[in-house]
């Protein structure tokens, strides 16, 4: 008895061993590589590396075995093999020589891993997804400060720079200097760890990935952030609003246009002698002030909230001037004879905004103070524009009052 | 097996080499399988010197030892082994800690292996060796004259956990920060010590209190991993080994506690046992490291804090105790006394019964309901269980019952970050909580021997089972008005404005986790207040009778105990016992009525 049972435990113990021998010897990237010495031909094979390779950037600090099996990359020959084994596309290698930047710097995913899943970023606890495709066009700005020196190359980037200022997305957010403080700073979105990023992935469908909430967020903000009603609480606990960030209804391209732009906002740890700087933006000059006001009202994010031309207001949960933000065509009406008064009102905001229902929670939405985001000179050209949206003369038309009463309100939050 | 063939030239050139002094020198004794090389075999070889040459049948026996303690032994060995080997690899600096635990994954030969060997290893010996400790008790083994030899395996006990802990954080992942981090938060909250703790000595701050000396800082970084690392390799192993040959060499000398059978011979009875038990263990090891790879979080970040942060698995029963303690108590003076109590064990215990076998267990009837019981050692055995049976419960729920915020998730439930549990916690009046806490351990006096003469001589033969049944069935009262009374009248010393509650009865009786406070409100609420209070004061005297009863057998122990072991002994044995039942009590306060604290001094960070 004893016997046998030693004879099976050291038999498995010296099967186990093998397994694990072999397993080590046959790891995935192993069979990449013979498939690739296969298809070479007798006397290139001689000459062909094998083995882990990786590509250390001191500069970079960083160590990147892509191309263990991505072999290929640097034979121009290949360039329509198939994936690992293509070479790079474009003259990108000889702009970014590897040996200088890795490839992870630009691509994403974990360099130093060597199994696909978790060397493409596939895996739980590695929150630097592999760019894929056109994605990558998120890195070039890292260096890359003056985009226009590169255009040719990254017409999402730009695109989605575009859109974000279009789309009014300074109203609230800030990128470094730029923009306010109603929501989130996006100033390092593409690359802050996810607990700080709070993405909400419960209410997705995974990939739990940085560019797939970025996406889900901007396709559908109330999607990943439904709020908290009541009665789903326990009693006495405030309810919690959905996203107020409003729906922009974006098309495919723009949704990925807009992903790339949020994913380029890296934190900015290169070294200096990688990096190019953005050039000063040209002082524009404007046939008129209503065009200049136009021009701030837009580059400021006005439109997010008070909506193109100020018609549309978006939703904003419980504000005491109305369930939404106010539209500004009647401005001249109600600040025609007071334009000081219109005017403290943007340097100063209105901050927080008034409650309609004191039980229910502050509203998302307010108007922050613009003093030092709008000099004077912008801020005539402003009021110029403002009072130019309603194009008749003063209305004698009823205004919308400041302190509209508050049971007009609807008892619930509309999710959509 | 073929009988060797007499080839007639090999025989002579083999006696010829083994008549060379290499050869005697290497292989100092003949392999034939005589009494006297069984015996030089033994004697012989300084690592199998620490067996003796002969053992008792009975102590051979798998279903005695179940080679818990050797099982330890060897897991040490292997982890020293596979913890040289990742030596080689691993550099303790922030900068590239991280790096090179993925390098072990992903580039180094049996790189992987190693680490999960290394790790599986590790929780594998927590394991053994606590179960090696309950095996200890459970068979007696600690009993004179192996009273000494059981302390030093607590301190082992101790030292494992330890430089399990001290190598949690090596890998340096989210995982080890903020596992290391609630061990450390736990070292600031000491007593006296600790800059977070009651009563802090008034020179104490965050520079210099025990959190600053655990992790050489005031938050993680590098100085606490090489003060880890060098924790972890060699000053705590270096410790341990000294310690371990103690323990191994009381063993021998103080023999083993099974002596009956006839004797064998160690060699090759015992060295055959021990290893096919290190093949096994080796075998189950190297399965395990092959099918689960050792977790590996993303690199540590001070700025980010998952939720929940939860402390390696073997400290999360004191983690989840944090719920209904303060860290102090939880985390510096239950362990403390944990590891005191265990070392008191034999000291305290002088019941001679139960040595060199496991307990032997008989039915018996206690009122209507039949009983499996311990015949031998029912006092020793069923509080020892009762508090390792606590320790692994805290212990599971901790691991697989707490998400988010800490909040009670099912093991099958999944975790959701949008949920919110409201709680409402309110602490008794100060005086009501000394006063239940007073009646409480009041409970555990006893009545002695010489008293109970004296009443018996003054009052009759039936007066000291009255004097018995008065205290207990007093006390119990006591318990059950000091705990009741003031949730019905206190005052919610939370809203003093008396803007929305007023009393510990409202606040309490429309909450949601004090369900037995609750009970009562809706009681009060729906059926009148004379009804209501009624059935209350009912629910008293019910449950005060009740204590009483349980009282009442109890004292029997308690006055029998006290006679056999003399005042100091059981001062010992029932402070321990009404500490680990007054811990249980504790969190059926907490989980039925809300209660956070009994006794609160703030000023002094004080509160139980």
């Amino acid at each position: 008895m004893k016997r046998l049972l030693f004879l099976a435990l050291t038999g498995s113990l010296a099967l186990l061993f093998v397994i694990t021998m072999w397993q080590d010897t046959n790891r995935e990237w192993t069979r990449y590589q013979r498939q690739f010495v296969r298809s070479l031909s007798k006397d290139e094979r001689r000459g062909a590396q094998t083995g882990i390779r990786q590509l250390i950037v001191p500069g970079l600090e960083r160590v990147d075995r892509c191309t263990t099996c991505h072999m290929a990359i640097d034979k121009p020959q290949l360039a329509l093999a198939e994936e690992p084994f293509t070479a790079h596309p474009g003259q990108f290698l000889a702009w970014h020589p590897p040996e200088k930047f890795g490839c992870t710097v630009c691509h994403g995913g974990q360099g130093l891993a060597t199994e696909t899943a978790a060397a493409h970023g596939d895996v739980k606890h590695w929150e630097e997804p592999l760019l894929r495709g056109d994605l990558v066009q998120a890195s070039c700005r890292q260096c890359h400060g003056d985009l226009s020196k590169v255009s040719a190359h990254v017409p999402l980037l730009s695109e989605g720079k575009g859109l974000f200022q279009a789309k009014g997305c300074y109203g609230c957010h800030a990128v470094k200097d730029v923009g306010q403080t109603v929501s989130v700073d996006l100033t390092e979105v593409g690359s802050k760890s996810y607990l700080l990023l709070e993405a909400d992935f419960e209410m997705m469908e995974p990939p739990h990935d940085r560019i797939h909430w970025l996406m889900a967020k901007l396709d559908n903000p109330r999607h990943l952030n439904p709020g908290v009603r009541p009665e789903q609480l326990p009693p006495g606990e405030e309810e919690v609003f959905p996203s107020a960030m409003p729906n922009f209804n974006l098309s495919d391209s723009e949704l990925k246009a807009l992903t790339v732009y949020l994913l380029s906002l890296k934190a900015g740890d290169l070294p200096a002698s990688f990096v190019t700087h953005e050039p000063e933006a040209a002082v524009l000059t404007y046939a008129s002030p209503v065009e200049w006001g136009k021009a701030v009202y837009e580059k400021v994010g006005c439109t997010a909230c008070h909506g193109i031309g100020g018609s549309g207001g978006r939703h904003n949960w419980n504000a005491a001037l109305g369930t939404e933000v106010p539209p500004l065509t009647y401005v001249r009406a109600y600040y025609g004879s007071n334009v000081e008064a219109l005017k403290a009102l943007i340097r100063d905001g209105r901050q927080p905004a008034p409650r309609g229902l004191p039980n229910r929670p502050r509203p998302p939405l307010y108007m922050p103070a613009w003093k030092d985001r709008i000099s004077e000179q912008e801020l005539d050209a402003l009021v110029a524009y403002l009072f130019s949206l309603s194009g008749e003369p003063v209305q004698p038309a009823a205004p919308p009052a400041p302190a509209e009463p508050a049971g007009s309100e609807p008892p619930a939050p509309t999710p959509s | 097996m073929a009988e060797p063939q007499p080839a007639p030239a090999k025989p002579d050139l083999m006696q010829q080499v083994k008549k060379t002094k290499l050869w005697k020198s290497i292989f100092r004794h003949d392999f034939s399988d005589t009494p006297r090389t069984r015996l030089i075999r033994i004697f012989g070889n300084v690592f199998l010197h620490l067996h003796p040459v002969r053992i008792a049948k009975d102590a051979l026996r798998v279903t005695y030892t179940w080679g818990l303690g050797g099982i330890s032994f060897y897991l040490f060995l292997l982890l020293t082994v596979t913890g040289i080997l990742l030596m080689f690899y691993y550099r303790p600096t922030s900068a590239v800690a991280y790096q090179d635990i993925k390098d072990l994954t992903f580039v180094v030969t049996l790189g992987g292996l190693l680490r999960n060997m290394h790790r599986w290893a590790a929780h594998l010996m927590v394991v053994v060796v606590i179960l090696h400790m309950v095996r200890v008790f459970l068979t007696g083994a600690y009993k004179p004259p192996r009273e000494y030899n059981w302390v030093v395996g607590v301190l082992l006990l101790v030292m494992t956990l330890f430089l399990s802990y001290t190598g949690y954080l090596l890998p340096w992942d989210q995982l080890a920060l903020w596992a290391v981090t609630v061990g450390a938060q736990m070292a600031a909250n000491s007593p006296i010590l600790g800059n977070e703790g009651p009563f802090k000595l008034p020179f104490i701050t965050p520079f210099n209190d025990a959190r600053f000396g655990l992790i050489g800082g005031t938050v993680i970084n590098d100085a606490t991993l090489i003060r880890f690392y060098v924790l972890h390799c060699i000053a705590v192993p270096f410790i341990f080994t000294v310690f371990l040959c103690v323990h191994l060499w009381r063993v021998r000398k103080d023999s083993f506690s099974k002596q009956t059978g006839e004797k064998v011979d160690v060699w090759p009875h015992l060295v055959s046992r021990e290893f096919l038990a290190t093949l096994l263990v080796t075998v189950v090891l190297f399965v395990w490291s092959l099918l689960m790879n050792a977790p590996l979080e993303a690199e540590a970040n001070l700025n980010v804090t998952p939720n929940p942060s939860k402390a390696p698995w073997y400290f999360l029963g004191l983690q989840e105790l944090l719920v209904y303690f303060d860290p102090w108590i939880a985390g510096v003076v239950l362990p403390t006394v944990i590891v005191i109590g265990l070392m008191a064990i034999p000291y305290v215990d002088t019941n001679p019964k139960g040595v060199g076998s496991w307990p032997k267990m008989g039915w018996k009837r206690l009122g209507p309901l039949p009983i499996w019981y311990p015949t031998e050692r029912p006092f020793a055995v069923s509080v020892f269980m009762i508090g390792v049976i606590m320790w692994f419960v805290l212990i599971f729920i901790g691991v697989s019952c707490r998400g988010p915020n800490w909040e009670w998730y099912w093991p099958w439930e999944s975790w959701s970050y949008r949920r919110m549990t409201k709680l409402t916690l309110k602490n008794i009046p100060n005086l009501w909580g000394l006063a239940l806490m007073g009646a409480y351990f009041l409970f555990g006096s006893p009545i002695p021997k010489a008293v109970k003469d004296r009443i018996a001589a003054k009052a009759g033969p039936k007066a000291p089972a009255l004097v018995s049944a008065a205290l207990h069935f007093g006390l119990g009262l006591v318990m059950a008005a000091a705990l009741i009374i003031p949730i019905l009248t206190a005052k919610d010393a939370d809203f003093p404005l008396r803007s929305q509650y007023t009393t510990l009865f409202e606040s309490l009786g429309r909450a949601v986790n004090a369900p037995a406070v609750a009970a009562m409100w809706h009681l009060v609420q729906n059926a009148g207040p004379a009804v209501g209070y009624g059935v209350i004061g009912a629910v008293i005297l019910g449950l005060g009778l009740a204590l009483g009863a349980i009282g009442v057998p109890f004292g029997r122990l308690k006055d029998r105990m006290f006679d056999e072991m003399g005042l100091i002994k059981y001062t010992i044995v029932i402070s321990l016992f009404m500490m680990m039942t007054g811990v249980l009590g504790k969190i059926f306060l907490r989980l039925l009525f809300g209660v956070k604290y009994l006794f609160s001094l703030p000023v002094f960070n004080f509160n139980i």
